[in-house]
């Protein structure tokens, strides 16, 4: 199960990723410099300067309770995280080993969501604005906590939630319209200086609103800007008008050679990225730092941290950018990008495997044998042609290195096993990014603004196995602003789009599906079930192709459970509603579902002990509903129920008393498996169900099944284990899946604690029973006696110590190898790497000698032909004696 | 006036029940309910590992709340309300036994090992929490070291051996002249079904390949 020492990374990678950024800063004091991030995802970590790659990383807890609210990088990294209580660490920035720690509630737990934070003189200062009233300041020590006097209270009648902090002034626009006052008080000097100043004399502007908003990054100077028109530089209290360039542009404030320099970053449509920087003194243009990039595309750059040192005459910067597809880039002055990191990755949403294309030359073979028509020489030449081409690439692999992994565009064909794939995943903000899955490198992305990507779909609609038509895969999402359907279309070998390219559709989406049917360029249509129950099928010429399909749309909040059946009525696609089931009752909710995965089913039956066959109950339109919800005597009370999809006949269900539910469902074959915590016992289970239809067969034997053909409601096998792990422990689940499911199958669940687990099926088996019970199971071929607890060894880790913070999910996809399934675990981290569960027995063993086995062949037939030579030799004397 | 005043009272109230916990170095309630779970992590034995600080966490209940530990080994978990916890150390290389740590409401401390099966067992463990590392985690497996016997007991090298000393070595073995005899008479009846000679074999490659082929194909449709 597990891999030898020698094979790692041989099968697996990983790449760590810490999130968007929220605040940057550079570590300018340690020996190697570095860029000190804190994250959207609640992650402090620290990225070396050269390469981006992570030095070390601290991830802090995903509730509002690991929320950072400061970064601070001095000589040492401060933090502020948490939503009062609120937690201040103090971390070494070389090491990134914790320094001090000391933790603050504030009494007014109402208001300290308007907390502000920042460091003045080597003390933490908290601000707490109280609109229309005061403004309280509190300075802490940084490093025990103590307070240095007491919370002062600044009065300011003035102070409304449009207010702006630019440390340590803050400023508002305040009085009625027309006669506005734009004022601003720093908060940390002890006698109340205020400046105010009509907004006009700042503004010559006829139409404004007074809408204030920050800087972006680091700014050294306190500023802020005013409607997005102009910079207004706090100075001597005094204020200080700057033009801005763009609308949309990112502005900070950095120290340059000559005092300070306003930089901004915005993309202009048409010329790209672009970059400029003006002394703010003077308002000259710094010119070496100036950046017009046509081709870099960075959607809404935001400056992040800004470091200017002196090389010569010039300025050498490192700035930050960061931009609204959640990627990171490190540019240096003049806007060569020094690295990029693909943060939206630590927010994967969708995945799908996308087979590969068959390489040029296995193409030109399986075309020979299309073509038909042409004389015999015409094909024999083909023939020859074919032939010689094979032993080219034979010549050329027998030239190239075998080690190395190839991963450019042209080498992007299918392997002999097939497990060369390229991965298609879609990220919250929108991003769709395209893997390959040996290397990890990213070979294409697409950023879609627009797309929200709550409860996204992807289908593949046509695979790479039909030349000449490429792959074409498809992506359902919302729109960001209507709330309508949004879908994508795309070559997920390429990433160019195609089809519907992008296309808004003029409804709210239901649900979404495949049609079981190619049509005649082997696409798979899509159909759209919309909000009022009309279908829509693109492209429209598959209409016709609608038959005998079957839609379920299950509410997660009320646990109502639709099902449509779906009908082409001559001129149009029609959808019906045919059942309806409330799995809600009590107050529940459903808290995952899983519909059974689509894959084959090896054997019909189990072969028991007494040579009977219990068969299985086969049912592909099978999906698993987990509600939860209170109940009178038992507090909560988790339900599991298996629902025909196609007919709404309840099969099977489950209750579990005391208990709560996780969204970790697992289906395949008659195979089910959930977890839940326990309340009574304060721990993890997990309860699995297996479906039989008994010992005789329900229909003929090699019939597909039909919902609607019987009513009877299958025998389950059940049982419960416990998962021995804290509660919440489980992240993930998913079972391995391969191509013909002969192999065993293994379930594979994520645990907090940063492994994934690889657990037989055979342990997971509802008819394991306690020895001498005499029930069910006992005694048969492969099945265990039963135990309470799942065993749980390091020897099942997958992914030994590399560990995985917060995986979010898990996929399986087969290889073209039946022993293999290929694992990918998303999450802050994404790792990937492939399993087998039933050993590699399709396969020679790695380590397989060849040259012992050539050696001994050799070694036989001289030994035989010299013994042969010997013995006529031998009779040869003989016989003359 | 009235309210400013009162909101005054409420910080000054907040102030000293900071300055207190400055000092008492947090061990008490804080005042809403909150305790504090602390410990220490006793490094793993082998000290190759360089900042091990960094790799080690403290989960609580599976990462409801998480604790970082500092240079010495100790850590702090703040904010925690009453109930009950599994405190893990999370290591990627050495395995440390959970501790489940209860916190009545009256603030009282009770830490005790984690027994998923047998629940309602108590076997109490001290408190603040000593977190020793129980053995480095094994997730490889051993590869099997060459051998000298593995290599004579390989079914290919027996094959080879063991017909040369059939051959060579058992017929001088045998002195005894009566099987002399019949081994002369086995390999004389041995030479009927002998080998062919190599110069035979390609001959009747090259030249007889054409008869031997129709016979074959004869052969073929006689099967069918």
């Amino acid at each position: 199960m597990c891999i030898y020492e020698d094979q790692i990374g041989k099968f697996d990678w990983r790449q760590t990723y810490v999130g968007r950024i929220k605040f940057s800063q550079f570590d300018t004091v340690s020996t190697a410099r570095k860029l000190i991030v804190a994250t959207e995802e609640n992650v402090l970590a620290a990225l070396h300067l050269k390469t981006g790659e992570v030095v070390w990383r601290h991830v802090f807890e995903s509730a509002s309770t690991g929320n950072i609210q400061l970064l601070h990088v001095s000589d040492k990294v401060v933090t502020v995280t948490g939503s009062n209580p609120y937690l201040v660490r103090g971390w070494d920035s070389t090491t990134g080993i914790l320094l001090w720690e000391w933790s603050l509630t504030l009494q007014d737990d109402d208001r300290a969501d308007f907390s502000e934070w920042w460091v003045h003189q080597g003390l933490l200062v908290h601000m707490l604005p109280v609109f229309n009233s005061h403004i309280e300041v509190t300075m802490y020590n940084l490093l025990t906590g103590q307070n240095r006097g007491s919370t002062s209270k600044l009065p300011a009648a003035w102070v409304n939630d449009g207010c702006v902090l630019s440390p340590p002034y803050y400023s508002c626009v305040s009085g009625n319209m027309g006669a506005q006052r734009l004022l601003s008080i720093d908060v940390t000097s002890s006698k109340v200086q205020l400046i105010s100043q009509p907004l006009f004399d700042y503004l010559s502007l006829d139409v404004f609103e007074g809408t204030l908003k920050p800087l972006d990054g680091n700014s050294v100077l306190p500023a802020f800007i005013i409607d997005d028109k102009k910079i207004v530089i706090v100075k001597d209290n005094n204020f200080e008008a700057l033009n801005i360039a763009e609308m949309s542009a990112s502005v900070t404030i950095v120290e340059g050679l000559n005092g300070p320099m306003v930089l901004q970053a915005w993309t202009d449509d048409n010329q790209g990225f672009k970059l400029s920087a003006h002394s703010v003194s003077t308002g000259k243009e710094v010119s070496e730092i100036k950046c017009s990039d046509p081709a870099l595309r960075i959607p809404e750059p935001e400056l992040g941290a800004v470091l200017c040192t002196k090389t010569g005459n010039d300025h050498a910067c490192r700035i930050v950018v960061n931009g609204a597809d959640d990627a990171i880039h490190l540019m240096q002055q003049g806007g060569r990008v020094m690295w990029s990191r693909e943060e939206s990755l630590a927010n994967v949403v969708a995945v799908e495997f996308v087979d590969l294309p068959v390489s040029e030359t296995d193409a030109a073979i399986e075309s020979e044998f299309d073509q038909k028509e042409g004389s015999i020489w015409a094909g024999s030449v083909r023939r020859l042609h074919s032939q010689y081409q094979q032993l080219q690439t034979l010549l050329a692999s027998l030239q190239s290195d075998r080690d190395v992994v190839h991963s450019s565009t042209e080498d992007l064909v299918r392997d002999y096993f097939n497990l060369h794939k390229i991965i298609v995943l879609v990220t919250e903000v929108g991003k769709i990014i395209g893997i390959d899955n040996l290397s990890g490198e990213i070979l294409w992305h697409h950023f879609e603004g627009a797309l929200d990507t709550e409860a996204v779909a992807i289908f593949t609609r046509r695979t790479a196995r039909h030349p000449p038509y490429d792959a074409y895969l498809s992506i359902v999402g919302k729109h960001q602003e209507s709330g309508n359907g949004l879908i994508i279309s795309l070559n997920p070998i390429t990433g160019e789009l195609v089809g519907e390219r992008v296309l808004q559709v003029d409804g709210r989406v239901l649900q979404c599906a495949l049609l079981h049917q190619p049509d005649e360029e082997k696409l798979h249509g899509l159909v759209l079930l919309y909000d009022d129950e009309s279908v829509q099928v693109f492209p429209v010429s598959s209409e016709h192709l609608v038959d005998d399909m079957y839609l379920y749309v299950a509410e997660a909040e009320s646990a109502k459970v639709q099902g449509y059946a779906l009908k082409y009525n001559g001129r149009t696609a029609i959808a019906q509603k045919i059942w309806s089931l409330d799995l809600g009752s009590g107050g529940h909710r459903i808290a995952v579902s899983a519909s059974r995965a689509a894959q084959r089913t090896h054997s019909p039956g189990r072969a028991l002990s007494d040579r009977s066959v219990l068969y299985k109950y086969n049912n592909p339109n099978l999906v698993l509903f987990i509600t939860e919800g209170p109940d009178p005597v038992h507090k909560d009370v988790v339900r599991a129920v298996a629902v025909d999809g196609a007919s709404g006949a309840v099969v099977s269900g489950a209750v579990h008393r005391r208990a709560r539910a996780t969204p970790l469902a697992v289906h395949a074959d008659n195979c089910i498996a959930y977890v839940y915590l326990s309340d009574k016992y304060r721990r993890v289970e997990i309860a699995t169900m297996e479906l039989y239809e008994g010992k005789e067969r329900w229909g003929t034997p090699g019939a597909p099944f039909s919902s609607f053909s019987s009513a009877r409601a299958p025998a389950a096998a059940r049982q419960a284990y416990i998962v021995p792990a804290a509660a919440r422990a489980p992240r993930a689940a998913a079972l391995t899946v391969t191509e013909r499911s002969l192999t065993d199958r293994h379930l594979l669940l994520a645990l907090s604690n940063g492994a994934i687990m690889e657990i037989p099926w055979a342990f997971l088996d509802p008819r394991r029973a306690p020895a001498g019970g005499g029930q069910m199971g006992v005694g048969e071929e492969g099945v265990l006696p039963y135990l309470p607890e799942l065993p749980l060894p390091a020897e099942a880790v997958l992914n030994y110590n590399r560990s995985l913070h917060r995986v979010r999910s898990l996929h399986t996809h087969p290889a073209g190898i039946e022993s293999t399934s290929l694992v990918l675990a998303t999450g802050l981290d994404m790792y990937y790497t492939r399993v087998a569960p039933s050993k590699t027995f399709d396969l020679l063993k790695e380590d397989f000698d060849y040259h012992l086995i050539s050696i001994v062949l050799v070694a036989l037939v001289v030994a035989t032909y010299s013994t042969k030579y010997f013995a006529s030799r031998k009779m040869l004397k003989m016989a003359w004696k | 006036m009235k309210p400013i005043s009162f909101t005054s009272i409420l910080v000054i109230v907040c102030v000293f029940a900071n300055v207190s916990n400055a000092i008492n170095s947090v061990e008490e309630d804080i005042g809403s309910g909150r305790y504090v779970i602390e410990g220490r992590v006793v490094p793993p034995e082998e000290q190759e590992q360089s900042n091990w600080q960094i790799q080690t966490r403290i989960h609580v209940n599976g990462g409801e709340y998480i604790g970082f530990i500092k240079e010495d080994g100790s850590f702090a978990i703040h904010n925690v309300p009453t109930g009950s916890y599994v405190v893990e150390v999370v290591n990627p290389d050495y395995m440390y036994d959970p501790v489940r740590v209860e916190i009545n409401s009256k603030g009282k401390y009770r830490a005790r090992r984690v027994n998923y099966i047998q629940t309602s067992q108590v076997i109490q463990v001290p408190y603040p929490l000593r977190m020793k590392a129980l053995s480095r985690f094994r997730y490889f497996q051993i590869r099997e070291q060459w051998r000298m016997t593995d290599f004579l007991f390989n079914p290919m090298v027996i094959m080879m051996i063991l017909p040369l000393l059939l051959i060579m070595v058992l017929p001088k073995m045998m002195n005894d002249p009566e099987t002399k005899e019949d081994l002369k008479q086995i390999t004389n009846l041995a030479k009927m079904s002998e080998m062919p000679e190599m110069s035979e074999v390609f001959t009747n490659l090259f030249g007889g390949g054409t008869t031997t082929k129709a016979s074959k194909a004869k052969q073929i449709k006689k099967r069918q």
